[in-house]
């Protein structure tokens, strides 16, 4: 299943994203972010489903909450640049 | 027992408190660290406690710094802004938990308004000490001895006017008085959770309002392959574990904070107050009032203050005597040989306690 990882630097970031995007009707999964996606070590993501990704992307920026990188997964894993 | 030293520590915490601790304990693993559902819950409870804080003071939630008591906070603030024999503006009436640190980096201080309830004299001096080249201010928001409520919104406008980063001690105003961090434009602002935001011992909160250097470097669940500690709020702020069930308690005090309504707590303890200055007044107490005072009262017995700080304990009442850790405010009211008995109010203070309080103050003078 097609799924996106927005990362984020600490879980502090990720909390105040996932709180954003609730209110605004994306579903999200908070989780550790998968090694290979955290070069520094240590993070948390977001996973969203990739229909919502323009909007939750849109709506992060606007709330100035930082994210990292955003990823996409489906049979393989590619970075999304913004 | 009647508790009135609540300036020390807030003693009869709202039943939630305690639950909510409880639950944390049973139920909570390191926040920010796992990604297993008790590593999880963790983590909401601390982001939940730090979202409530930041709607309480006005401030985004990684603002937001836990602590382990107002002091660790002040140390933190104090230590990132005042360099070792800088220059260092501070009140009348600041707590050794600000005065220690700046002597321990051997500030140079300038004390600016000694009198009592006077904001004309606090502002006058308190400029003046601005235009004498201070780097850094220090200030309290309420006095612990004498419950003088200090300008703090003049303060901070003059201190962002002459462009010299501040901190303000909010001790024993955090769950007492309005307090809009954002406004202020303080650099950083300490507080205890366990005084007015009715939390447990062991807790507090450090409003960021620029990067702290740690006091404490290690862990903090990011960033892992750095040796530098994060360069981001609050874990650059937050090495270590941080006091889950202390946060999930002070999240039920903040909690109860809120829905009784600060307002409706300090018409309570301000009545209190009232009733006590007078009350001691007539009784022939030297007693220090003034405008701008909480909920906190000190007074001057003829008899040694802790012979009768022991006394109304011997019935039941709990008062604190001495220098309340301040030498520096009893040095400006004139009171630095005696001390004073101290008498400060809480959430659940009442007229049958005052009363009784006022009885045991007549017999036992």
């Amino acid at each position: 299943m097609k799924t996106d990882y927005i990362t984020f630097r600490s879980i502090t970031p990720a909390q105040q994203a996932q709180r954003i995007l609730r209110q605004a009707g994306v579903d999200t999964i908070l989780q550790r972010t998968p090694r290979h996606m955290e070069q520094q070590g240590c993070g948390y993501c977001l996973r969203i489903r990739p229909q919502d990704r323009s909007r939750a992307v849109s709506l992060l920026q606007q709330s100035g909450i930082q994210f990292r990188k955003l990823y996409t997964e489906d049979q393989g894993l590619q970075e999304v640049l913004l | 027992m009647i508790y009135l030293d609540n300036a020390a520590t807030s003693f009869h915490k709202p039943a939630e408190v305690p639950q909510a601790m409880l639950r944390a304990m049973g139920r909570c693993a390191n926040p920010g660290r796992g990604g297993y559902p008790a590593a999880m819950e963790a983590a909401e409870t601390v982001f939940t406690c730090r979202e409530m804080a930041g709607k309480f003071f006005h401030c985004s939630p990684e603002q937001v710094v836990f602590t382990s008591n107002c002091t660790h906070g002040l140390n933190m603030a104090i230590f990132t802004l005042v360099k070792p024999g800088g220059k260092v503006l501070i009140s009348g009436f600041e707590h050794n938990a600000v005065t220690r640190p700046l002597h321990a980096l051997n500030a140079q201080l300038l004390v600016a308004g000694r009198r009592l309830f006077d904001w004309e004299d606090t502002l006058t001096q308190f400029e003046e000490g601005l235009k004498k080249g201070a780097e850094v201010a220090v200030f309290t928001h309420v006095s612990n001895v004498f419950g003088y409520i200090l300008p703090v919104e003049q303060m901070a406008a003059l201190c962002r006017q002459y462009r010299v980063p501040f901190v303000v001690d909010a001790a024993q105003s955090a769950g007492t008085q309005d307090i809009d961090f954002a406004a202020l434009g303080a650099d950083f602002m300490a507080m205890p959770g366990h005084k007015g935001l009715l939390g447990p011992q062991g807790t507090g909160i450090l409003l960021c309002g620029r990067m702290p250097k740690p006091l404490l470097y290690g862990g903090t669940g990011s960033q892992s392959m750095l040796q530098q500690m994060p360069d981001f709020l609050p874990d650059g702020g937050e090495a270590g574990t941080v006091n889950v069930p202390g946060i999930a308690g002070l999240w039920a005090g903040m909690r109860y904070v809120n829905r009784v309504g600060l307002p409706q707590i300090r018409q309570r303890e301000q009545r209190q107050l009232s009733r006590c200055v007078v009350g001691l007044k007539k009784l022939g107490y030297r007693v220090f009032d003034g405008p701008h005072q909480a909920a906190v009262v000190s007074f001057v017995p003829s008899v040694d203050c802790q012979d009768l700080a022991d006394r109304f304990s011997g019935q039941g009442i709990a008062v604190r005597a001495g220098l309340h850790c301040a030498p520096l405010a009893h040095e400006s009211a004139g009171t630095l040989e005696t001390g004073t008995v101290r008498v400060s109010f809480g959430h659940d203070c009442s007229d049958r306690q005052t009363a009784f309080f006022l009885q045991k103050a007549e017999v036992l003078r």
